[in-house]
């Protein structure tokens, strides 16, 4: 009885303060984290979302196929890769599957306000001012109709992150060179393979959805991604970065219940040997 | 009834040490678990080899597993090989001087393997046909996939050449 | 039995044996808490294996350490992250085990005479485990790793006129950098540990010439010990032992497959930037309380310095600071309060310590450290009424 009583006081030491160094500094730190906003309810835009593929395609040859690409459909960009690193430090994404990765609202106010849309003043891709609402919704349209459906976390954590962001634990690397990144954005963007770790899924999804609400004054520019990209992309990050987390979980459950057993046999010899003792 | 308790002691102590040595064992395999090669070495225990790629008369050196294996396309004038040949004019040999583990090097106009640790000599065969070598040049496993080569895996032609105990 | 025989001749093992373990006397009336320092023993033997097993990938070095860890340890290697996991795990543990054996000894008087040294060797020995740890806290070179590295070893400037240069010396460079991860991973692997075997050695030493304390702190002597008021250490402490230990290692093992976080912060897995210092930046749990000493006096940077070395060292005096003649807390009721009032101060300063020096929590800090001194600067003033009321009984 008297030693369950120290067992008592000393649990609720423990107990005390791990909550203390654990779940309420956490919260007290890191305060609440802002809820993802999957609709851009700040992006107004009379842009059309929709419209008709077919003169999507001669709008996108006219106005972006100078600096995009377009695997998909063919499409090679006007100037080659190390050209457009030259003149924006970045590379222009080929534009394949893009559609299915981007919430089409925050895509059509990007195409007419990327610099807005990104909330990053240097975003490199000017204004498309001269297309009209209804061409934004037509290239969306054709957009949308190349696009190959079910992509799965890695290649859309690739379409996304990839031209800026390594992952080179899993030998995957950033498109644009350090260098160019660096001028462009200020630093070198940080290596995703950990990230999983390093910050809360909850943070990265919100991050993800909007850089400036996760650290404001950021340089990443907000992606736009629709919130199951966005999901896939952190599940994509949540698994590279700990990837034995089911062998630990199942070699876990192995050994507590070998250690029950042992308890059962210690607390049998220890009582048998006391039996006298009193 | 003094030996009774003693006996009944004795066997939970026993159980409890066997208990512990499962426990023990089971860190023990941990442990052993960890010195495995990486993943990244263990990636090269097979190499692929596009044997199209070499000219007649020409030998490549590939790297397999951190060793030289040797892949000449033989010219009729070299010596014949029947059974170690692979895709009939090919001969395809680990790199390493059956005498001491020197590396031999080609001697293209006697059309020889020579050894420059102990003057062994080999033939285009890698057969030895001079010198301290004890036995031909061994011919590594491998599989062919059309052209291609794979070097670190048994196919059924270095199978047959292993019964026919060509491969040493 | 012939082998024995032939053992005995030459190294004496069943005087040995009777010496250390079957005819070794701890008294009954003492609690499991007493089962804490085999328990330090079992921790630092998990610590011993497991950072064996990761010095065969670890790579000292501050372009490879970050990778040598986080990918090829804890990817790679088969059950690598086990290993790590568990010596992560077990460096954290270790202190609050620690930090129970020692409550333990200041509940119950076991720093008093005859015991003097091994109180004092004990701390040494707690000393010396910070140390280790803190040292082997770099080594995954991430950024709390880092800064906290930048920020302890930026302490020793402070130190009059050798203060800036001793600074240098320590990191071998400007700022923590190649040359002080290599000498830390050094003094980490190879001489710490060393010294910790050492002075291990001499704290049991003196515990077998001297003998455990007990629940009311009052001396046995081995005759006693050996007719009823006393166990043979084997079979009869170790079978409690053995039952204390299991049900440790569930808690432990649990720790370190569900709940590691604890012991491997998120913010380690940045790797180091000296640019960048992270938003947050704390230390271990385990230094928290002496850490919010440190800041507690937030208005003279000198001052909490100087609360700080004193917060580390001043219960190495305990042996001439609390003079009472009676021991155990059991028997010393105003003891008693005083030190439950120094536990819940301690656990409050470790909370505080993870938590913003900014307005209530500065105060309450700066309050907190008052209080751990507090009890310190007690034990002579209780002493005192403690021998007075002794002599007045008589």
């Amino acid at each position: 009885m008297k030693e369950l009583k120290i067992l008592l006081i000393l649990v609720v030491v423990v107990l005390v303060g791990y909550w203390g160094i654990e779940p309420y500094a956490h919260s007290v730190m890191h305060g609440e984290v802002k809820k993802p906003d999957y609709n851009y309810s700040d992006l107004k835009t009379t842009a059309a979302t929709t419209g008709d593929p077919a003169k999507g395609k001669e709008l996108f040859v006219a106005n972006c196929a100078s600096c995009h690409g377009l695997k998909n459909d063919g499409i090679n960009p006007g100037m080659d890769k190390n050209a457009a690193i030259a003149s924006f430090n970045v590379v222009p994404p080929d534009l394949s599957n893009i559609a299915a990765i981007l919430d089409h609202k925050f895509l059509a106010a990007f195409i007419k306000n990327p610099q807005q849309a990104t909330e990053n003043p240097k975003f490199a891709m000017p204004p498309m001012a001269q297309l009209s609402d209804e061409d934004v919704g037509h290239i969306i349209a054709y957009l949308s109709s190349v696009a190959k459906k079910n992509l799965d976390g890695k290649e859309i954590t690739i379409e996304a992150c990839g031209r800026c962001h390594s992952i080179k634990y899993q030998k995957i690397y950033a498109e644009t060179p350090a260098e160019n990144l660096k001028a462009y954005l200020g630093k070198v963007p940080p290596d995703l393979s950990v990230m999983g770790k390093a910050k809360e899924l909850e943070y990265l999804e919100t991050f993800i959805n909007n850089p400036q609400n996760g650290l404001p004054g950021t340089s990443m520019p907000r992606l736009g991604l629709t919130k199951e990209s966005t999901e896939k992309v952190v599940a994509y990050l949540d698994q590279i970065a700990d990837p034995h987390r089911e062998q630990r979980n199942k070699l876990g459950m192995w050994v507590i219940g070998y250690l029950v057993v042992m308890v059962g046999l210690t607390f049998a010899w220890k009582k048998k040997i006391w039996k006298n003792i009193h | 009834m003094a030996d009774e308790k003693v006996s009944r002691r004795d066997f939970l102590l026993y159980a409890m040490g066997a208990w512990a040595a499962v426990g023990v064992g089971s860190v023990l395999y941990a442990m052993y678990k960890t010195w495995e090669p990486l993943p990244e070495v263990k990636a090269q225990a097979t190499v692929t080899f596009d044997l199209s790629s070499v000219e007649p008369g020409q030998i490549k050196v590939v790297s397999w597993r951190g060793k030289p294996v040797f892949v000449l396309r033989r010219t009729p004038d070299m010596a014949k090989c029947d059974g170690r040949s692979v895709k009939g004019d090919y001969t395809v040999v680990l790199g390493i001087c059956t005498h001491l583990g020197c590396i031999p090097n080609w001697e293209p106009d006697k059309k020889i393997w020579h050894c420059p640790c102990h003057g062994g000599e080999y033939d285009a065969c890698g057969k030895n046909i001079f010198g301290p070598p004890p036995r031909p040049l061994d011919v590594p496993p491998f599989k062919l996939e059309g052209n291609t080569i794979v070097l670190g895996e048994e196919g059924p032609e270095y199978k047959q050449m292993k019964e026919k105990g060509l491969t040493v | 039995m012939k082998f024995m025989d032939w053992l005995d001749e030459r190294l004496a093992v069943r005087q040995l044996i009777k010496v250390m373990l079957t005819e070794y006397y701890v008294p009954k009336n003492i609690n499991f808490l007493w089962s804490f320092g085999v328990l330090i023993m079992v921790v630092f033997a998990i610590l011993v294996v497991s950072g064996i097993f990761l010095l065969m990938y670890y790579k000292p070095d501050s372009h490879l350490a970050f990778d040598s860890v986080n990918k090829t340890i804890m990817m790679d290697v088969e059950y690598g992250w086990l290993f790590r996991h568990t010596h992560a795990v077990a460096a954290s543990i270790m202190f609050l085990v620690l930090y129970v054996h020692m409550a333990r000894g200041i509940y119950y008087g076991s720093f008093k005479a005859p015991r003097e040294i091994v109180w004092i060797t004990g701390y040494i020995l707690f000393v010396l485990m910070a140390a280790t740890a803190f040292t082997g806290y770099l080594l995954p070179w991430g950024q709390m790793s880092y800064w906290a590295a930048q920020t302890i070893t930026t302490l020793f400037e402070k130190i009059p006129f050798i203060g800036p240069d001793l600074v240098v010396w320590i990191r071998g460079n400007y700022i923590v950098e190649d040359a002080t991860l290599t000498r830390f991973f050094a003094l980490h692997v190879v001489f710490l540990p060393l010294l910790l075997i050492v002075f291990t050695a001499i704290h049991l030493y003196a515990v077998r010439i001297v003998g455990s304390n007990n629940e009311d702190g009052i001396e046995l002597t081995k005759e006693e010990k050996k007719h009823g008021k006393g166990i043979p250490f084997w079979p009869v402490f170790m079978a409690k032992e053995f039952f204390v230990i299991s049900v440790f290692l569930i808690f432990f093992f649990y720790l370190v497959f569900y709940q590691y976080k604890f012991a491997m912060d998120p913010i380690n897995f940045t790797p180091a930037d000296y640019l960048q210092t992270p938003t947050h930046i704390y230390p271990e749990w385990y230094f928290l309380a002496f850490y919010e000493v440190l800041r507690g006096f937030f208005f003279s940077q000198n001052l909490g310095l100087i609360a700080f070395v004193l917060s580390m060292f001043i219960a190495a005096f305990l042996p001439w600071l609390d003079t009472s003649p009676i021991k155990s807390g059991n028997h010393r009721p105003l003891y008693k309060i005083l030190f439950f009032i120094f536990v819940a101060d301690f656990v409050f300063l470790t909370i505080l310590g993870k938590l913003p020096p900014t307005g209530l929590y500065a105060w309450l800090g700066f309050a907190g450290s008052l209080v751990y001194f507090a009890f310190f600067f007690a034990l002579p003033i209780i002493s005192r009424i403690e021998k007075k009321k002794l002599e007045g009984g008589r």
